[in-house]
């Protein structure tokens, strides 16, 4: 049997003593495009937060392929991961900055792309490459996600965790960011979302 | 040279008398500060005379080690007053800063009086002590402020030091942005504060020298010695805090921790 990619074994998250997760299990595939979906305050953005050590699970254990998720490897699994929370939690001051402090960390610096390849993907995205060089109080919500995405894609990592993709896109932008995620063969996607199209053609619901 | 003219108690009185106006103000407008004020100055009063009787002792022994002594009480009564005043727990943060503290002030010490006045005894108390008085007044409204605005915007843009972690960010890059936002607002007006010297203010320090019977240019010399000794103990001093504090508010999984006192 192949090991799957991220193996999510029995897990169970606590507040104070108020359980919000329990004996969770799952598995991802290398390519699984998996949404986790359920009513407010079950627990969703906890998963993706335990995913990334920033919220202590109270049993069970974690796995990314044969890489339990323990302290000492915490570093090598946040570096082989895209992150990108609810688009409003962010505040740079300029657009440029979303894209290029990815790119100025030590482990993504070998990684940096080139400004055709930036400019090729924010197209595909839908986003004029004109946006880099505007304030970040000159763009829209959607764009600024737009924006973000480009930035998470651009780090050519296995794995995407990502809270409300779609939230602040219109109805054409979240279908073609939707399809453009959700058709990326090699990467293994795990978001949060209550939208019903990105929900349906994810490839695996876990809900809560 | 000539002498400066002591303070007679009679004029010291006279000097008092003129707070019935300040005061009347305070009083007619309802502030409710009189008593916080009057308070405020009877303690100003009895503790300056007790350091006042305090100095001339220790000047009069200058033992190296008493001075030395004096030196670290006065660095531990600062270390609790930024702790307080940044509302940390004692607990966690007592040994960090306080080390740093001791760092910075002792650095700068022995490079002023050592290297740049070259004085023979490196714990004369008449140096060492005012001198580390002027530092540690001045780095501890630094560090409160520095420490302050790291600690606040690390809760309040905690998805943003998420964000660069779990994109590949090591808990040194990580922090950057935040060091950058507690430094800039911890020096932003001291720099301001440096650039308007001798135009607007006239430093206490230079002042008193004057008072006490230096020419102008012996007491400008030393202000500007001075003001770089300052500058540069409470940048080390805001810099080693942050520096020691970080390896004891962080997690094995680089979170920062409950840092705050539990009220």
């Amino acid at each position: 049997m192949v090991t799957p990619l991220i193996s999510v074994n029995n897990i169970s998250i606590s507040y104070d003593k108020n359980e919000v997760v329990k004996n969770l299990s799952f598995q991802l595939s290398k390519g699984d495009k998996a949404v986790i979906t359920g009513e407010s305050g079950k627990g969703k953005s906890s998963i993706l937060n335990a995913l990334a050590g920033f919220v202590p699970i109270s049993n069970g254990n974690i796995f990314f392929s044969n890489i339990e998720l323990l302290p000492k490897y915490i570093g090598e699994i946040r570096s082989n991961i895209a992150w990108l929370p609810q688009e409003t939690a962010l505040h740079f001051d300029s657009v440029k900055e979303i894209i290029y402090s990815l790119f100025s960390l030590h482990k993504n610096k070998p990684d940096t792309p080139s400004k055709a390849e930036i400019h090729q993907l924010l197209n595909q995205l839908n986003i004029s490459p004109v946006l880099l060089d505007k304030e970040i109080d000159e763009i829209s919500g959607g764009q600024k996600q737009r924006i973000l995405l480009a930035g998470a894609l651009l780090l050519k990592k296995e794995v995407l965790i990502i809270d409300e993709p779609t939230s602040d896109l219109d109805e054409k932008n979240k279908k073609l960011i939707t399809d453009f995620i959700l058709t990326q063969k090699e990467l293994t996607v795990i978001a949060v979302s209550h939208d019903a199209y990105w929900i349906e053609n994810s490839s695996k619901n876990i809900a809560l | 040279m000539k002498g400066v003219t002591d303070l007679d108690y009679i004029s010291l009185i006279l000097g008092y008398i003129i707070l019935i106006i300040p005061f009347y103000i305070l009083w007619y407008y309802k502030t409710g500060l009189v008593k916080d004020a009057f308070i405020a100055f009877i303690r100003m009063t009895i503790q300056l005379l007790l350091v006042g009787f305090y100095l001339e002792f220790i000047f009069e022994l200058n033992s190296s080690i008493l001075n030395l002594t004096w030196v670290f009480v006065m660095t531990i009564l600062a270390t609790y007053t930024v702790i307080n005043r940044s509302e940390l727990k004692i607990k966690e943060f007592f040994l960090p800063i306080f080390i740093a503290i001791v760092l910075s002030v002792l650095i700068i010490d022995a490079y002023f009086l050592g290297i740049v006045i070259k004085l023979n005894n490196l714990f004369d108390a008449r140096y060492l002590i005012p001198i580390t008085g002027m530092l540690l007044g001045n780095s501890i409204k630094t560090i409160i402020i520095a420490l302050n605005t790291y600690y606040k915007q690390l809760k309040k843009e905690k998805e943003l030091y998420k964000w660069y972690l779990a994109n590949g960010a090591t808990r040194q890059e990580a922090l950057v942005p935040f060091k950058k936002e507690a430094l800039k607002s911890a020096f932003n007006p001291v720099i301001a504060n440096v650039a308007i010297v001798g135009l607007i203010s006239l430093p206490g320090m230079m002042t008193g020298q004057i008072l006490g019977g230096s020419s102008p240019t012996v007491a400008v010399k030393y202000q500007i010695m001075l003001m770089i000794m300052v500058f540069s103990s409470s940048i080390f001093s805001v810099f080693l805090s942050i520096y020691f504090a970080d390896k004891k508010v962080f997690d094995s999984f680089d979170n920062l921790k409950k840092i705050g006192k539990t009220k």
